[in-house]
């Protein structure tokens, strides 16, 4: 009998090729869809799992604002770890990391630069569940000037000998010699806390590359990212309220807090990550239109084969007149919902193959469907399989109940419940599309509404390099090497200016230096607010482009170096000076040292349109971190020649070096790049969802009319012409837009403005994103339904009505 | 007696009054009877043979099937019933498109759960029968009318019924296609099978052994 059934499926589905292409299609689109984007989100939730990682959490700063504390950096202080160890049972051990930048490391002659490097406690491996390839796990980290590779890096040093007891250089500013102990396999991808070598944590104490204040332990430098390694049994809240309520640094204005691991990639956004991390509120998002999607092709696949069900009216009789049970009946029709939908599966799981390279150099993650992640595999499978069934059941259930003796006759007609069922799924599709449709204005408009925001600073055509010298000399011979460099740079053709500076717009937090406690001009001592601040050299704000409200920049003077500051308008607002104006002659007090304002310049955005702008402190100093480069905007497009000419002015000054360069303004766009993903994605798969609730309407279309080609006929018959008929057929669906798009208008508004909250500066949500919306779906849905419906109402009645 | 309708009426409600699809029906059919239901459009004739086949109710009335009361018994009851006893012909055959004729007949098999061997058999008996052996492997669509509604009967007749209902069963054929359906419904009748055919034709009333003559629902 169920070879039967299958035979008939098939058949079936054979015979009624546009109906299956439509229906398998379809739901193929919305599986492989939803199976992309939850592979995703399955992904982004995978961060920082390992075994016994839900006992590891991070400590992180809290500071006093107003009368209560926020969460401020990510990195802590050195004494955090061992101190918590001894004060608190609960805490059973700690790993301190000193995170390096890009470094270059020396291996005789060869120097390769390597970033994710950090300085860690021995206690890593232990903590982070994470064992040696070679070496002893034990002593690999605990001799100072050890250093542990991962395969990945050893290979590239040493290709297949064995690097365990051959020794490293370490640059940073200042060499250090170091020994490997210890390989260990590769850390994989879904961690926040990256890393390709590591350093033992005590080796910082004889590193004069590093100052001389983070190499000892202090309450006052949080530069260090401190884990803690938490007994099973802890009440984690008792935990964190001793935490909160301890003082060791004895500093009312901060104190600590802890968070799980697990959840910092998505649920952390502090300053000084590790990382730019994820975004929980993405994931949710991209979750919610993967579900959209999904339910979408399934409604779709209920609407059509309800729909179809109406033709097979006569099949159901002939059935049941030969004895057939309902159970039987339904039997029979869940198995040809199984087949379609085992075949939709199959081609879903083609496409998800097929793209899925593509989607992960969009998405610019490893992502895969291997066996690892079964249960992750499954789950997805599981819900898709279950909405299937769900599916097939309720046209199983309306086509068994058929009375034989109707449908025999052909006089079946949906019940006014049926019709409502299905007059229900098509507005929750048209509501869903809608939805979307304003999801999508309105991330795109965001997007270009950040872009288009001034950002207060000329990013265009400056260039940065930045390379370690690897020979080692004094400072004052490193500034004359540099004033010669710059001298040789300026006199290429194709630059306007140079200068240096430690940080610059789009560099984040990483490279800025910040600091508590300040004396303002009428004397009022703050230790509760951070100060953000960078350095620069005299002429950095004339070539960024930076307006000048009040007073200069900074004169120059043969040390290369003053007490002078320039700050921002936020800055001037913040320490209690009224007018900009004001502020230029007035002195400030930190680092126990007396400081004078000498500009103030345009509030900018140092950080990125997507957050508000900080107060910031520009202060003058022989700074050689970055070397910044205006060009010429004639010759920007020609640019790798320059880069050509500059890299040999740089290895001429510097023999032994490295060299490094990116474009400002990319580096600083480089910050919404995950937000333009983010719109990307949304956009890429709002119109999938669109294409397959036009498949569907198409498909339901046809139907309409092979159902109404009687009545059709008769119109036609008695005078009625093509454009009344695409009216009577066109009437309903329009009805139905009309209905989705009152409930659609408030929900895509208030989610909207829930996923705006993000962002400091935010575009509005005009009406008239709202009608286009709806003239978008409106348009979609006359489109599809006359194309169809034309072709109903231009044919002759005679035919229509030969039938019966 | 095969069965007996006593005073059965059947009726709907349109605007507050009744309107008799059937009214005050009696009659009765033994077994091995030809009868043939005559009647201008509208008259009731596919009702009271649908009543008789238990694919419709009825209002009011008693209906006997084989010392049965089909008026008491559950709807699940009665639907054995008639797939037990009662073979059906339409006028449009009613074959599935999808299934060759030899899976035609074997689709109400099927449902009454026969052996495979059983139902292989039963179906060879059947293509013999009707002379249809060729046909086996083709689909409705490639046959001609009359073919159609040779496999329309054979497969009434093949879990071995009581009763067979046609419905104008030569409605859509043309005279002597109807010719060779009506012979082979006298044959059948011969070896013992009692029919019941609804027609218009004077002609085909003719093969009948009795005639009911029907008039708005009532008997004539």
């Amino acid at each position: 009998m169920y070879t039967l059934y299958f035979k008939i499926a098939l058949r079936y589905l054979l015979k009624n090729k546009l109906y299956s292409f439509i229906n398998i299609f379809g739901l193929a689109i919305g599986i492989a869809s939803f199976v992309l984007i939850m592979i995703y989100a399955n992904y982004e939730r995978s961060y920082d799992k390992f075994e016994g990682s839900e006992n590891v959490y991070r400590v992180y700063m809290e500071y006093l604002e107003g009368n209560s504390f926020v969460p401020g950096d990510a990195q802590s202080y050195n004494m955090v770890g061992p101190t918590f160890k001894k004060e608190f049972p609960e805490v059973i051990d700690f790993v301190r990391f000193y995170k390096l930048e890009e470094t270059p490391i020396e291996l005789d002659d060869k120097v390769l630069e390597v970033n994710n490097g950090s300085l860690a406690d021995h206690s890593y491996f232990d903590i982070f569940n994470v064992g040696l390839v070679k070496g002893d796990v034990h002593t690999a980290l605990k001799e100072p000037n050890s250093i542990v590779l991962t395969e990945t890096v050893a290979k590239k040093f040493f290709s297949d000998s064995n690097p365990v007891g051959q020794t490293l250089r370490v640059y940073r500013n200042k060499p250090v010699t170091v020994k490997v102990t210890g390989i260990m396999k590769d850390i994989p991808e879904n961690t926040h806390f990256k890393i390709n070598y590591l350093l033992s944590y005590n080796t910082i104490v004889g590193w004069d590359g590093i100052s001389k204040n983070q190499r000892e332990p202090n309450w006052n430098n949080n530069v260090y990212f401190t884990y803690l390694k938490i007994n099973p049994n802890t009440n984690i809240e008792v935990l964190r309220k001793k935490i909160l309520n301890s003082n060791f640094e004895d500093n009312v204005d901060e104190r600590h807090n802890i968070e799980p691991l697990e959840n910092i990639h998505l649920y952390s956004n502090k300053p000084y990550e590790a990382e730019a991390n994820g975004s929980i509120m993405r994931v949710k998002f991209l979750t919610a239109i993967a579900i959209i999607i999904l339910v979408l092709s399934l409604l779709n696949y209920i609407n059509l084969s309800t729909t179809k069900s109406l033709e097979r009216a006569k099949e159901v009789g002939v059935r049941k007149v030969a004895g057939a049970q309902k159970q039987q009946l339904i039997l029979q029709s869940v198995i040809e919902s199984v087949v379609l939908n085992v075949l939709a599966l199959i081609l879903g799981g083609i496409i998800t193959l097929i793209l899925l390279p593509v989607y992960n150099s969009f998405t610019e993650k490893v992502l895969s469907l291997e066996l690892g992640s079964i249960p992750n595999v499954l789950s997805i499978l599981g819900s898709v399989f279950l909405g299937m069934i769900l599916a097939a059941l309720y046209p199983a259930i309306v086509l068994s109940n058929y009375s034989p003796s109707k449908a025999l006759k052909g006089k079946v007609r949906t019940s006014s419940n049926g019709l409502n069922v299905r007059k229900g799924l098509i507005i929750t599709q048209f509501l869903a599309t809608i939805v979307l449709l304003i999801g999508t204005i309105v991330v795109t408009k965001q997007i270009n509404f950040m872009r288009e925001q001034s950002i207060g600073v000329n990013l265009s055509n400056v260039l940065t390099i930045n390379g370690e010298i690897l020979t080692e000399k004094s400072d004052s011979i490193f500034n004359n090497d540099f004033a010669a460099l710059l001298n040789e740079v300026k006199k290429n053709p194709s630059v306007t200016d140079a200068s240096f500076s430690n940080s610059y717009p789009g560099c984040g937090y990483e490279r800025l230096s910040s600091f508590m406690g300040i004396t303002y001009p009428d004397g009022t001592l703050d230790e509760k607010k951070v100060w953000y601040n960078y350095e620069v050299d005299h002429n950095y704000t004339a070539m960024m482009g930076m307006e000048f409200i009040a007073g200069q920049s900074f004169y120059s003077n043969s040390k290369g170096y003053s007490r002078d500051i320039v700050v921002n308008e936020k800055f001037v607002k913040e320490i209690g000076v009224k007018d900009s104006h004001d502020a230029i002659g007035k002195k400030l007090k930190f680092w126990s040292r007396d400081w004078t304002i000498v500009g103030v310049i345009k509030d900018y955005h140092h950080f990125g349109v997507k957050n508000p702008v900080l107060p910031i402190m520009l202060r003058y100093t022989p700074t050689k971190d970055f070397l910044m480069i205006k060009l010429n905007s004639k010759t920007i497009a020609e640019y790798r020649p320059i880069i050509a000419q500059l890299r040999k002015t740089w290895s001429s000054v510097f023999p032994e070096s490295t060299f490094n360069y990116s474009f400002v303004d990319q580096k600083f766009e480089a910050q919404y790049e995950e937000d333009n993903k983010f719109s990307d994605a949304f956009r890429i798969f709002t119109a999938l969802a669109i294409g397959i609730a036009a498949l569907g309407l198409f498909g339901l279309t046809s139907y309409t009319c092979i159902q109404r080609k009687k009545e059709i006929g008769i119109r036609k018959v008695n005078g009625a012409s093509v454009v009344k008929i695409l009216k009577i057929l066109n009437i309903d669906f329009i009805k139905w837009v009309g209905i989705a798009f009152v409930i659609a208008v408030p929900v895509a508004w208030y989610v909207m403005n829930s996923w705006l909250e993000n962002f400091a500066v935010k575009t509005s949500i005009s009406w008239w994103i709202f009608a286009f919306a709806g003239i978008m779906a409106l348009g979609i849905t006359l489109l599809t339904v006359s194309w169809q419906s034309f072709i109903a109402a231009s044919g002759n009645p005679v035919d229509a009505l030969r039938d019966e | 007696m095969l069965l007996q309708l006593k005073n059965v009426s059947k009726w709907v409600q349109s605007g507050g009054q009744k309107t008799f699809l059937l009214k005050d029906i009696n009659f009765w059919v033994n077994e091995g009877d030809f009868i043939s239901i005559m009647g201008p459009s509208g008259s009731g004739k596919s009702t009271l043979l649908n009543v008789i086949g238990m694919l419709d109710g009825f209002n009011e009335g008693e209906y006997t099937f084989l010392d049965e009361s089909v008026h008491s018994l559950k709807e699940k009851h009665r639907s054995n019933l008639y797939k037990q006893y009662i073979g059906f012909v339409f006028q449009s055959y009613h074959l599935i498109d999808e299934l060759t004729v030899k899976e035609n007949l074997e689709m109400p098999l099927l449902y009454k759960k026969y052996g495979s061997s059983e139902r292989k058999s039963l179906v060879g008996d059947m293509l013999d029968r009707f002379n249809i052996v060729g046909k086996k492997d083709l689909f409705p669509s490639q046959l001609s009318g009359g073919q159609q509604q040779l496999v329309g009967i054979a497969r009434a007749l093949i879990a071995s019924p009581k009763l067979i209902l046609a419905d104008e069963p030569t409605g859509n054929l043309n005279s002597k296609q109807g010719e060779e359906i009506m012979e082979t419904f006298t044959q059948l009748n011969k070896e013992g099978v009692t029919i019941i055919q609804v027609t218009h034709s004077e002609k085909n009333m003719a093969y009948g052994s009795r005639v009911i003559n029907l008039l708005d629902g009532n008997l004539v």
